[in-house]
């Protein structure tokens, strides 16, 4: 029998993306969610299905209340998506290996055409940022030119999630190899990041010591969301104020 | 290349073209004339599994925003920022990122028709027909009965149709549009007239300041230039001046701007221009020196009084302000759109001068004029979009052409343009999609969407450096659709005489590369060029040409602080119980309605999606019975709404605010509702609806003036939102309140 302490985790940041959010500029304006809508193929469900909770935002943004009035604030926007765990709670309990951790770029992976919706992963994950396809979800011509050809349309009874984007990293890997050399921080980010008016979101390599994002993530009043769950999310949140 | 070319060599010469991809294209759809044709033969410029790139000018608003649109095989796939252009710098809100669903919007305008007003359907006529409709219309009109009504963006139509207008002798053309109004841009300028002597749209560099004192602009929302804007908001917090910078919002209700500052003061409404005197008054007080003559006459304690603002609040905030070096105040939103929104304007803009940041880092400068400007235009306001109308119902206008703006939904329903509409013999509208006033209309010619589009776009604020925008059609026209400038010249050509002069012009493009010949010869500019070709294509490249140096001017603020200010309070139209505010939805804003992802945003505040709802406080809702999802019906002295109720815990008792951008009865099946019979229904309701025809000192609507009453309807209608109502005011937890 494996006693606890022998179970290995994945802590080994090589090839580790990751992000830092600085919640005290987040305006909540909703433009990482449209440009991961339009980057990602995302489906939208209209009216009823997202009043049953079954929109498939990818990102969203969450508020809450404090206080009451007149002594109410809003806390932080607080952009919550998939936080690439490093030791992730969705992939042990998924039957059909759909979910599984990619070596290469240490993300979580969600592999579509394994997937058999059974919604496991969706209730063990702690940060509820999976979403399910419960149908499919009506694109009437001409809306699916607007597809990004790099990014698989989903279907119903799959389960979907945040990729960081990975069809940048790939393309952006696959152009430095060409031009032999490694690939540039800051020469692609993922389409939340991109869009952020305020520049709240920076993506980038965690592993790499001279990158942006490492530098703001040692800054040290960062936070990673219910670490203590031992999940390693790969997510750093500025609570800022 | 040379003869012999190992298959490893053509493999690099091809990885050095997927290179120069990711550089800006300027040929492409971007040649003369355009054509869709399938890729029977892929043109040069594609490579299949390549993307090519075009940069373009946002039109979801009049911002003017810079785009880099990726394309694939003809197809547009993802807007991003144009990081050139020095507006954006790269960077979208959401309604930009969602410009795509309006380009593949499954309800488009698809062919030019003719119809029976009211009528859905229409009978397809041809352009050549449609040409000359259009060239009778002009000529066989007196000039002083053809109108133009138009949108707030493309400024090259508007130009085209200006200088169409001046030479022929027909109504200048009048532009409106409905976050204009919500802005109160009219109140702005009319302010900055009366305190620095020169009217023009103010800039507000939230940047480099340390304190921000906003009153009611909601600069982080559809204010102005929102993108710009948030920008600055991050530099306020935590660049600029290396030093988290406060900042402080004023307003009834916790708008998603207010959400984020420091400290919210949800003072009465009304009481604004009170309360910035006051805090003037408390501020040069500890300042020292002689009173200025600007803040002598009010009296804090009765300020605080007034406002609910207890005197310590504001001897804190006034302290705050005075001993801030780079203090800022900005006027806006709701606080001007009241019967005093001159006088707030006036108050908040004088704060300033305490802080003596005029034309400063951090402080307040005339916004720089666009490269082909010579002085601030401004757009209508409601008050002078009134004459117009009541001209249209006069029956002064045979002929009234639409563009760029949906007047039947964007002005308050209490003008009653549609009424007026049935005065004017021919209604021409040169939709992109059918929405309520091209319903109304006659005749429909749709022009291009704006990703097909030519163009420019004066960059009115927002940035420091003066900008012009320009538009490029990053796709061929996907419907039977043309450019209106085409479709106006070709009309001016077939009218003859002092029409085809004023505009004698082979197309749309050579009109544009008129109008931006001149910008070859001045200096300072971001590029230049011998010739107009070349220049062009420039232009096409990076998006848009802009002047390297601060275009922006300093106020004169000499007499600022010597001139009296009116501290009265504002008059509240009605005998409702309630204060109103209507305010405009941060996704939707006035014509984001129609593209499903935008509907399926929630509400930054409140997570609603596709409806729209009324906010109360949780306590005044307990008093009157309701809980969330409550129908009430809201009666003002104008008109009568029924809307679900939202408890918003960030309002004051006495307030209920409604967001603006729903409520079509047309512009297609995401901005509308089927009921259970299938028949097109209302999607939420327009709050306009409730507005009556009360106007500040500047000509802007009272919009934020007007009280109304609520009543309870017994029904239900159950809100889509992203949180979770379970735990809320102990919902589902057998405590529910």
């Amino acid at each position: 029998m494996i006693k606890p302490e022998e179970i290995k985790m994945s802590t080994d940041e090589s090839g580790k993306w990751g992000m830092v959010i600085d919640q005290d500029i987040c305006t909540g304006c909703q433009a990482c969610v449209a440009a991961c809508a339009m980057e990602n193929n995302i489906s939208f469900v209209g009216e009823a299905d997202s009043g049953y909770g079954r929109s498939m935002h990818w990102i969203r943004i969450e508020r809450f209340w404090e206080g009451e009035y007149p002594e109410v604030k809003m806390t932080p926007n607080q952009p919550m998506m998939c936080q690439q765990c490093g030791s992730a709670t969705c992939e042990p309990v998924c039957p059909a290996f759909a979910t599984i951790h990619s070596q290469a770029e240490q993300l979580n992976l969600q592999v579509y055409n394994r997937c058999i919706g059974t919604r496991y992963c969706a209730n063990n994950c702690p940060y509820q940022v999976r979403s399910f396809n419960w149908r499919d979800y009506e694109r009437p011509e001409p809306l699916p030119n607007q597809f990004n050809p790099d990014v698989t349309v989903r279907r119903r009874g799959v389960m979907e999630k945040c990729t960081f984007c990975i069809q940048r990293i790939h393309k952006a890997q696959d152009k430095a190899k060409s031009e032999g050399r490694e690939v540039l921080d800051g020469e692609f980010t993922t389409a939340c990041a991109q869009a952020c008016p305020a520049s709240a979101i920076t993506f980038g390599r965690v592993d790499d010591p001279e990158s942006l994002v490492s530098q703001l993530a040692h800054r040290g009043h960062g936070v990673k969301h219910l670490e203590e769950l031992g999940t390693l999310p790969n997510v750093t949140y500025f609570k800022g104020g | 290349m040379s003869d012999k070319l190992s298959r490893r060599d053509f493999l690099k010469l091809a990885g050095v073209g997927a290179a120069s991809t990711a550089v800006l294209t300027g040929c492409g759809p971007a040649s003369r004339s355009v054509k869709r044709e399938p890729y029977m033969q892929m043109p040069e410029y594609t490579y299949n599994g390549l993307s090519t790139y075009y940069a373009t000018t946002c039109r979801e608003c009049a911002a003017g925003c810079g785009l880099v649109v990726r394309t694939s095989q003809g197809r547009a796939i993802k807007t991003e920022g144009n990081a050139n252009n020095p507006l954006n710098l790269g960077k979208t809100c959401a309604r930009g990122q969602a410009t795509l669903h309006g380009l593949y919007n499954p309800d488009r305008v698809t062919d030019p028709i003719k119809r029976t007003r009211g009528n859905a359907s229409g009978d397809i006529v041809t352009w050549e027909n449609a040409t000359q409709i259009v060239a009778d219309a002009l000529k066989n009109n007196k000039p002083e009965e053809i109108a133009f009504l138009m949108g707030m963006a493309p400024d090259h139509l508007f130009d085209l149709v200006a200088d169409l207008a001046n030479s022929t002798g027909i109504n200048a053309p009048v532009r409106f549009g409905a976050l204009n109004m919500f802005e109160s841009r009219a109140t702005l300028s009319k302010a900055a007239e009366n305190l620095f002597g020169e009217a023009g749209l103010p800039f507000f560099d939230v940047g480099g300041a340390q304190v921000v004192f906003s009153f009611g602009a909601n600069f982080l929302e559809t204010w102005l230039s929102p993108v710009s804007y948030t920008r600055g908001f991050a530099g306020l917090r935590e660049g600029q001046t290396k030093k988290r910078g406060t900042f402080v919002q004023f307003e009834s209700r916790m708008s998603s701007t207010a959400g984020k500052a420091d400290e919210w003061m949800p003072l009465r409404p009304g009481t604004e221009a009170l309360v910035a005197l006051a805090i003037g008054r408390l501020a040069s007080e500890l300042r020292g020196g002689s009173m200025p003559r600007a803040f002598a006459d009010v009296d804090p304690l009765e300020a605080a009084s007034k406002s609910g603002i207890k005197l310590e609040t504001l001897e804190h905030l006034a302290e705050m302000f005075a001993n801030s070096t780079g203090a800022l105040a900005i006027p806006g939103g709701t606080a001007l759109g009241q019967s005093n929104g001159l006088a707030v304007a006036e108050a908040v803009l004088a704060l300033n001068a305490i802080a003596d940041n005029f034309g400063k880092p951090g402080g307040v400068f005339f916004s720089a004029l666009a490269p082909n400007q010579t002085e601030y235009q401004r757009s209508a306001s409601v008050k002078e979009m009134q004459e117009f109308v009541q001209q249209m119902a006069d029956g002064k206008f045979k002929v009234l052409f639409v563009h760029g703006l949906n007047p039947i939904f964007e002005l308050p329903a209490s003008l009653d343009f549609k009424n007026a509409l049935k005065n004017v013999e021919q209604v021409i509208s040169f939709a992109t999609f059918p929405d309520e006033t091209a319903l109304e209309s006659d005749y429909v010619f749709p022009d291009h969407h704006g990703l097909e589009s030519w163009g420019y776009q004066r960059v009115a604020t927002g940035s420091a450096q003066p900008v012009l925008s320009g538009a490029q059609p990053v796709v061929s026209p996907f419907y039977n659709t043309r450019a209106t400038a085409d479709v106006l010249i070709a009309a001016a050509q077939l009218a003859s005489g002092k029409f085809a002069e004023a505009l004698p012009f082979q197309d749309e493009v050579e009109f544009l590369q008129s109008k931006i010949s001149p910008l070859m010869s001045e200096a300072d500019g971001f590029f230049s060029a011998a010739d107009i070709d070349t220049f062009a294509a420039y232009f096409q490249q990076y998006g848009g040409w802009w002047k390297l140096s601060d275009g922006r001017a300093v106020p004169n603020s000499a007499d600022v602080l010597n001139r009296s200010l009116s501290s009265a309070e504002a008059e509240f139209a009605g005998e409702g119980e309630f204060f109103f505010v209507p305010f405009v939805s941060p996704t939707l804003a006035e014509a984001g309605a129609n593209k499903p992802w935008l509907q399926e945003l929630p509400d930054p505040t409140t997570t609603v999606m596709w409806n729209t709802w009324v906010e109360i406080n949780p306590v005044t809702a307990e008093e009157l019975g309701l809980k969330d999802d409550d129908v009430v019906t809201i009666t003002s002295e104008a008109g009568v709404l029924e809307v679900p109720v939202y408890r918003y815990p960030a309002i004051r008792p006495d307030t209920i605010a409604i967001p603006f951008g729903q409520g079509h009865t047309a512009y297609g099946r995401y901005a509308t509702a089927l009921d259970e019979n299938g028949k097109i229904i209302k999607r939420g309701v327009n709050p306009t609806d409730l507005l009556g025809q009360h106007f500040n000192e500047a000509g802007d609507l009272a919009f934020a003036g007007m009280k109304v009453n609520i009543k309870k309807t017994g029904k239900k209608q159950l809100l889509s939102r992203l949180e979770s109502i379970m735990g809320v005011y102990g919902v589902g937890l057998g405590e529910e309140k």
